[in-house]
């Protein structure tokens, strides 16, 4: 790594780092904004960015290097496969080998709610989660006594084709084949990690939690049938929030790389829950799981999706500079007011007007949203979600990219 | 890179070798070389480091063969241990196959397999690596093994022969496969760099399939020697009917390495020197023949290893068509040999190990220039050590002389 | 009764508002009356959700009340003129096979009184025009989760537009990541990203509020 590209990385993690510590860094700091586009901006197919490692990597690489900024999405594949990681938990070394599904592995392993472009769904769609039911009520009781023999024994054989006998051959030949195939993965991803190290990116990463409720409701019942759970079984889902709490603890750790430090908690019953809900169910764990990342040494970035304005407040209850509030569709001006240096507040772009805007309009718009956010400091530019489709105009990224550039001077 | 140079000698080394395969006189005899535990100690490091330690392997290794040229390619990485019944139990997985078939020091770190022993772990540094065998299977398994034998070497053997793999479906046994996964691809990308060293040096390498007799996998892997004898006289035909279920599994796993361009496969034999010709006739050849023929019906050669004394039983090789392969033997005279085999059957072999530790140069010297004489002539000879493994204590001036006398006498 | 049902149905109490109808549908006319309460009690619920006091899981769990009551009270009503709003076609755009929100959606449009032809998931541009040369819908739904929707969104428009029938239908995309900006980008003539904001803005396309 040249002496510049390293300066530049102390550079983008010292941004990123004052901001998380509710300081005003020398800019705002950017995570740039990325997802499908990258695959079109390159000129390869969905299917290739998710099956084809050496063009993935230098998609990524090309776009990046057009398109910099502080801690680029880089447009992580796959989708997650929460469940074996729990019902792996006690083998911390095989985290990076069963935690995420992308395309080849999912061929080995063909995961009940996994969608990909060029398999099921058309080559330039993208990956998609489709849960269904894996969990029946009834289970509860198994689940709450022992939620990592529960998940192993009774919920990955359910969700995953491979495992549908865990003592078959298909099973254990599926964890050579995948091991064998992360292998593969990784020889390209080292090679793109040089590259975005020589642009003066920092190795890092970032461990992972989940709400427990929204394990429950996501992973293993389905979030209409968990709706109802909460009505009829009120006392089983609150003993399996629990019961599931120190195993997703687990899990935080093992997914934690070398250096990192953050956590990110990616919430999605929140916007289904009245207060009350939230409260009683919901809440309680999520806060003792961010106070237990706390004692772990991580701090957490939380994405509350969608409109969590009915639970804003609870965020108080939280230690001021525990970590990092990003929202979604929570208007970030109003979150300001109330978390102004208590919590660093990341968001602020709206995709859809990424997509549908002008770059005139678009530029008014970051200034505006810069202009209101960043005095204080505390806040981390980022989109509000973290995909731009396919037919992003390229003119309105740049122009998004040049306001960052513009307005977004300390 | 692979200088030109070195391209045209792997080049050589190939074609003559090859001749030898097709029973025609090459430029020179074609040599294997001498290997073995005296290549580590050749380059001042422990069996163990040579057995665990892929760079240091790699060091010696072309330390060795840079000083010891000879045509074949070598066998290089880390030694294994025979483990084909797990290679059975995963024949559908190819992939798979090619690193449970033969267990090596650190992957037997993850599989933990019982039969084994390693220098620096339950053996001395620098002891030898062994298989000593044991009793896997119950004579009363006869009718499962019949009935399926991959299920069987998946469901029944594998646990109890590999620790990490005792409880079948079970977080640690799922864990040990994906173990073992990542020591596969951290092992296949060692032994490319590897390989890539030798290649430069002018060595070339051809994929090779291996498999057993099916007798063999029965009485190394699964009943042990002393016990499969008696079953030949207790349960005859239920050893029969095992033999014969064996021939398909067999035939798989010999084959399954065409796809990677294999086209010679290995079957080093056991039992043959332990029975009668009436019993080696009645439950040995005929599904080893089985499985020869089917090999070159897939278009591969065989290379059989004849381990100890054949002489018995060398007749039958004729029951071969010409040309099917490679008789190699270890006890049995090779000029007999010859007489009988001559133009039907590529013979290699010719010097005893135990020739190289205790004869002095001079006489290793006489002793290759006469067996030359002998050998040569007429072409189909690979000339060779009887078996694979020099000691560490193999003197170097007698590696050298054998080596110096194949280069004196080896002309054609 | 019928003040009964509406009130444990609007407060969630599942058991009490299931019981009720049970009785009530046995009466004379108490089928029409489970169906209008049922109904109302949907409205009310969409009415709470908008004003902020109910969140999706309400939604959710009001959807599944109705259903469950229908599944009694339907067959019940046959024969009876039972009174439509208009016709909907609703489904996921192509590429999304995403579902739960046009669910929802789905249950609360039906509980207002609209006909819902519900097409699915990952329907490609020409099946909507299929569906819409076949239903002869006032409005169109469209659905998506991912961003990925929202140039398919604008595809499929413009493919309806190019089949000549843009100009007999209204259109009301929703999902969760839809916005008054997408709503202009794609060419649509109504955005939600909530069902019952999405049950009422049909109802108004469809000149019923």
């Amino acid at each position: 790594m040249a002496v510049d590209a390293k300066q530049l990385a102390a550079e983008r993690a010292a941004r990123l780092k004052a901001a998380v510590e509710l300081k005003e860094p020398d800019r705002v700091p950017f995570t740039g904004i990325g997802g499908d586009v990258i695959a079109a901006y390159a000129g390869i197919t969905s299917y290739e960015f998710n099956f084809d490692y050496e063009k993935q990597c230098q998609a990524i690489i090309k776009y990046v290097k057009d398109f910099p900024s502080d801690q680029p999405v880089i447009g992580m594949t796959g989708l997650g496969n929460h469940v074996a990681s729990m019902a792996f938990s006690d083998y911390p070394d095989l985290y990076p080998i069963i935690s995420r599904v992308d395309g080849p592995t999912n061929d080995i392993l063909g995961v009940d709610y996994c969608r990909f472009p060029g398999r099921e769904l058309d080559e330039n769609s993208s990956p998609q989660f489709i849960g269904r039911e894996y969990m029946s009520a009834e289970e509860y009781d198994e689940l709450i006594a022992d939620p990592v023999k529960f998940c192993f024994e009774k919920i990955l054989p359910r969700i995953v084709r491979a495992f549908r006998d865990m003592k078959a051959p298909e099973a254990h030949a599926a964890m050579a084949r995948l091991a064998l195939e992360k292998a593969k993965a990784g020889a390209a991803m080292r090679d793109m990690f040089r590259q975005l190290q020589e642009l003066g990116y920092a190795p890092g990463g970032l461990s992972v939690f989940f709400a427990p409720l929204d394990f429950i409701g996501d992973q293993l019942r389905d979030i209409p049938n968990l709706i109802k759970d909460l009505r009829r079984y009120p006392d089983k889902v609150k003993a399996a929030t629990e019961a599931v709490l120190e195993p997703l603890l687990k899990v935080s750790v093992n997914a934690k790389g070398p250096g990192v430090e953050t956590a990110m908690i990616p919430l999605h019953l929140n916007e289904y829950l009245s207060p009350a809900l939230y409260n009683e169910f919901y809440w309680p764990t999520l806060k003792e799981g961010i106070l237990r990342l706390a004692e772990l040494g991580m701090k957490s970035q939380v994405f509350f999706e969608g409109r969590h304005d009915a639970h804003l407040e609870t965020i108080l209850e939280l230690p001021a500079g525990w970590g990092t509030a990003y929202f979604e569709k929570t208007d970030v001006r109003k979150a300001k007011k109330l978390l102004q240096g208590h919590t660093c507040i990341m968001g602020g772009i709206d995709v859809g007007m990424v997509i549908s805007s002008t770059p005139a309009k678009l530029d008014e718009y970051i200034k505006e949203i810069l202009g209101e956010m960043m005095p204080g400091g505390g806040f981390i530019l980022a989109p509000n979600i973290g995909n731009l489709p396919r037919e992003t105009p390229i003119e309105n990224i740049r122009a998004v990219y040049e306001a960052v550039e513009k307005y977004g001077k300390y | 890179m692979v200088s030109p140079e070195a391209k045209k000698l792997a080049e050589e080394r190939a074609a003559r070798m090859q001749a030898a395969l097709d029973l025609k006189e090459p430029d020179r005899v074609p040599f294997t070389g001498l290997g073995g535990d005296v290549i580590p100690a050749y380059a001042g490091i422990t069996s163990y480091e040579y057995e665990f330690d892929f760079e240091k392997n790699r060091q010696a290794a072309v330390k060795w063969f840079t000083d010891f040229p000879s045509d074949s390619a070598p066998r290089v990485g880390l030694g294994g241990l025979d483990n084909q019944s797990m290679g059975v139990a995963f024949q559908d997985y190819p992939e798979i196959v090619s690193g449970v078939n033969s267990v090596n020091g650190p992957m037997n770190d993850v599989l933990k397999m019982k039969f084994v022993r390693f220098p620096g772990r339950e053996l001395d540094e620098n002891s030898a690596r062994q298989f000593i065998g044991g009793k896997n299977m119950e004579p009363e398994e006869y009718d499962q093994l019949i009935a399926d034998p991959v299920k069987f070497c998946f469901e029944v053997i594998m646990p109890r022969i590999s620790g990490g793999l005792k409880d079948l479906g079970s977080p640690a046994s799922l864990a040990t496969m994906a173990r073992f996964g990542l020591e596969k691809a951290r092992q296949d990308a060692e032994m490319a760099k590897t390989m890539q060293a030798l290649m430069e040096l002018g060595y070339y390498f051809a994929p090779r399939g291996v498999c057993l007799a099916p007798l063999d996998l029965i009485s190394d892997q699964l009943r042990d020697i002393p016990n499969l004898i008696l079953d030949l006289r207790r349960y005859p035909d239920k050893v029969k009917a095992a033999a014969e279920a064996l021939v398909e599994p067999m035939v798989k796993m010999g084959t399954m390495s065409i796809k990677a361009g294999a086209k010679e496969c290995f079957i080093p034999l056991h039992l043959n020197e332990y029975l009668s010709p009436k019993q080696y006739n009645e439950f040995y050849w005929p599904t080893l023949k089985e499985v020869i023929l089917k090999l070159v019906e897939a278009g591969m050669k065989v290379q059989v290893f004849f381990e100890g004394w054949h002489d018995a039983h060398l007749e039958t090789i004729l029951e071969l068509p010409a040309g099917w392969g490679t008789a190699y033997f270890e006890k049995t005279d090779v000029r007999k040999a010859k007489k009988l085999l001559q133009g039907h059957t590529c013979i290699m072999g010719g010097i005893d190990v135990s020739d190289i530790i205790s004869l002095t140069p001079a006489q290793l010297d006489e002793n290759i220039k006469k067996l030359f004489d002998e050998m040569a002539p007429g072409g189909g000879f690979i000339f060779s050590p009887n078996i694979g493994t020099c000691p560490r204590e193999t003197p170097i001036e007698n590696v050298r002389a054998v080596y110096e006398a194949v280069e004196k006498y080896g002309k054609y | 009764m019928r003040e009964e049902l509406l009130r444990s149905f609007v407060d969630m109490d599942e058991q009490e508002a299931v019981r009720i109808a049970r009785e009530l549908v046995e009466t004379e006319g108490g089928a029409v009356a489970v169906l209008d309460t049922c109904k109302e009690a949907m409205e009310e619920v969409g009415r709470l959700f908008e004003a902020g006091e109910y969140f999706l899981s309400e939604l959710i769990a009001a959807g599944d009340m109705f259903n469950q009551i229908m599944e009694f009270t339907l067959p019940k009503l046959q024969g009876e003129e039972v009174a439509s709003l208009g016709t909907m076609v609703l489904g996921t755009v192509q590429g999304d096979v995403h579902n739960i929100g046009k669910d929802i959606f789905k249950v609360m449009a039906e509980a207002s009184g609209i006909n819902v032809i519900d097409i699915g998931i990952d329907v490609p541009h020409e099946k909507f025009v299929e569906a819409i040369k076949e239903h002869k819908p006032e409005l169109v739904g469209m659905c998506c989760l991912i961003t990925l929707g929202v140039d398919s969104m604008k595809r499929t428009i413009e493919v309806i537009k190019e089949a000549g029938l843009r100009d007999d239908i209204k259109i009301i995309i929703g999902g969760g990541r839809v916005s008054q900006a997408v709503m202009e980008h794609v060419g649509a003539d109504a955005w939600a990203d909530d069902a019952a904001r999405g049950v009422r803005l049909s109802k108004e396309l469809l000149g019923k509020e």
